[in-house]
């Protein structure tokens, strides 16, 4: 599987033939993650969770190929991979060593709309399109409301006013199953968050999704479930607000989710954040709440270093975690 | 299954060393300036184009740091800070209409008075200036900043008005175009000094990737603009 990438990269690289200047684009990143947990009272090598893929140590890359005519662009494909370290199955005696698939896409600008196949984000709440690959701070997606990236297809389309995206997936989230499973999701949003400052988006996502954490099954069968979703977010000078909500059902029972995470960001071009964010939601018939604050320094323009404290109250565990990132571009 | 494990173990470790060994000099790299919706965006900022295609420049690829020293001295300030690296990769919009190129729309990233902004010019084929347009700008002066009003006083400009201009300064040394830009909120100065001097190094940029320099004859070594 590894080989067929690295060979559609490299037959690529050499198709590309912009007028001036490159079509494509290659990054570099790896990633130190360690910190400490109270209630398991021992050093750990995650952010969230020891089976959930982010954030754990890794490298990886992140490839972008543009395609265009005479006439201009008419498609682009992404791929972006990781080679993480997973802790966690030390004990089960698996491999520690994961491949991690994120963005495997390729988009198709139809003029209609951008259609894409392949596995990105789907069209429920902030993760579609809040880009959290390289954080700790993790949207709803990342509490099993919605998914970072799922596979399948869909539609993206982009107004004066806002946009307008629908997909139809797997609902397997990181693994590819065909098991009876599928999810359709849905978002309209009003606003451009890079021109106005603002994005409100409203959200819908139905089906039977394989409930996974990263690539493990937590559940054998697909479930149905159903989610109302809404987020906000808003920059006013140098404070960012984000806020995602969840409502529905999920394994047959119903649920709730609400996330706020508040920015501040410091010194010359944003160097310096500073971010708060408690997670509350419903699961059975429990409520749990996670409160967390970060830190983020950009040391140079490649090199991020990030903090995190976190109260996990579902496990009443005090964590403390520690991130080097690395983003090269190489390409 | 053994094999494939230590395979991958090994991977890791040259992948890491790999990263360590790397010279302290390529531990500065950056990410672009695109358009945040390229269909929507070059529809707008271009009326009457149909297509357009995406490039990418970088200073690295085009002369390293000789490249870089000639394009500082034509701005007039040196390149600072996380969104001036030599390596920024810049997204360069060729613009059609049909088969027929009319031409360009670029941006890059400047600091701001809260954090960075984003500065495009969308250019015809002789580097004249058609339209302005912020992107990012999170400043409590951005509605009046945004205003095309204030866009409207870049048109019809060109790099040769931008040699005047005194970027570390703010001041324009003689009569020109830009001279008569006023900022809307005497407030908002940095950010308006800011777009200022995002356009004149927009505007160097394109000269040296796209237009093959032909601005560079009304620029003197010294910041003093040719007649």
């Amino acid at each position: 599987m590894s080989r067929i990438i690295v060979a559609v990269v490299l037959v690529l690289l050499v198709s590309a033939s912009p007028a001036f200047g490159k079509s494509y684009l290659l990054y570099l990143e790896a990633q130190g993650v360690g910190g400490y947990s109270w209630e398991n009272d021992e050093a750990i090598y995650y952010s969230m969770n020891p089976v959930d893929v982010m954030q754990k140590p890794s490298v990886g890359f992140d490839y972008l190929q543009r395609f265009s005519s005479e006439k201009g662009d008419w498609g682009s494909f992404a791929l972006q991979m990781r080679l993480a370290y997973n802790e966690a199955y030390r004990a089960t005696g698996e491999d520690e060593f994961q491949v991690q698939l994120y963005n495997a896409f390729f988009k198709y600008k139809a003029g209609f709309a951008d259609l894409w196949i392949g596995h990105s984000r789907i069209a429920f709440g902030l993760a579609s399109y809040l880009d959290s690959h390289a954080l700790l701070l993790q949207p709803l997606a990342m509490y099993g409301y919605g998914y970072d990236r799922d596979w399948g297809v869909g539609a993206t389309r982009d107004f004066d006013w806002g946009n307008v995206s629908i997909a139809y997936s797997t609902g397997s989230g990181m693994p590819l199953e065909f098991d009876g499973n599928y999810l359709v999701s849905a978002r309209a949003s009003y606003g451009v968050l890079s021109r106005d400052n603002y994005n409100i988006g409203f959200s819908s996502t139905y089906g039977k999704p394989i409930e996974t954490i990263g690539y493990e099954k937590i559940m054998p069968d697909p479930t149905k479930t159903f989610l109302m979703g809404a987020d906000f977010t808003y920059f006013w000078n140098n404070i960012e607000n984000r806020f995602e909500a969840a409502a529905g059902e999920k394994m047959d029972e119903d649920t709730y989710a609400f996330l706020w995470r508040i920015g501040v960001n410091f010194l010359d071009e944003d160097r310096l954040k500073l971010e708060a964010q408690p997670v509350y939601w419903k699961s059975g018939d429990d409520w749990f709440y996670e409160i967390s604050g970060g830190v983020s320094y950009k040391l140079t323009s490649d090199i991020t270093l990030r903090g995190m404290y976190t109260y996990d109250g579902q496990m009443n565990d005090n964590r403390i975690v520690f991130q080097i990132y690395w983003y090269y571009k190489l390409l | 299954m053994l094999g494939i494990a230590i395979m991958k173990k090994i991977s890791l470790m040259v992948a890491v060393a790999a990263i360590l060994v790397l010279p302290a000099r390529l531990l500065f790299a950056a990410v672009g300036c695109d358009l945040n919706d390229p269909d929507r965006d070059v529809a707008r900022l271009f009326p009457g184009s149909t297509g357009y295609k995406t490039n990418y420049v970088g200073l690295d690829q085009r002369g390293g740091p000789a490249l870089l020293a000639q394009i500082e001295e034509r701005l007039g300030d040196k390149f600072q800070g996380l969104f001036e690296t030599i390596d920024v990769p810049y997204t360069l919009y060729e613009v059609f209409k049909g088969k027929e190129k009319i031409g360009y729309i670029h941006g890059v990233n400047q600091k701001g008075q809260y954090g960075g902004i984003q500065v495009f010019v969308v250019l015809d084929l002789e580097g004249v200036i058609r339209n302005f347009y912020f992107q990012k700008l999170t400043s409590r002066y951005g509605k009046e900043l945004r205003d095309p009003k204030f866009g409207e006083q870049f048109v019809g400009l060109t790099l040769k008005d931008f040699y005047n201009y005194d970027v570390q300064t703010g001041r324009a040394s003689g009569p020109s175009g830009v001279e008569k830009i006023k900022n809307p909120v005497p407030e908002a100065e940095p950010d308006f000094k800011a777009a200022l001097r995002g356009t004149k190094k927009n505007l160097i940029l394109v000269d040296e990737f796209i237009l093959g320099n032909k601005y560079l004859q009304y620029h003197k070594a010294g910041g003093e603009q040719k007649k």
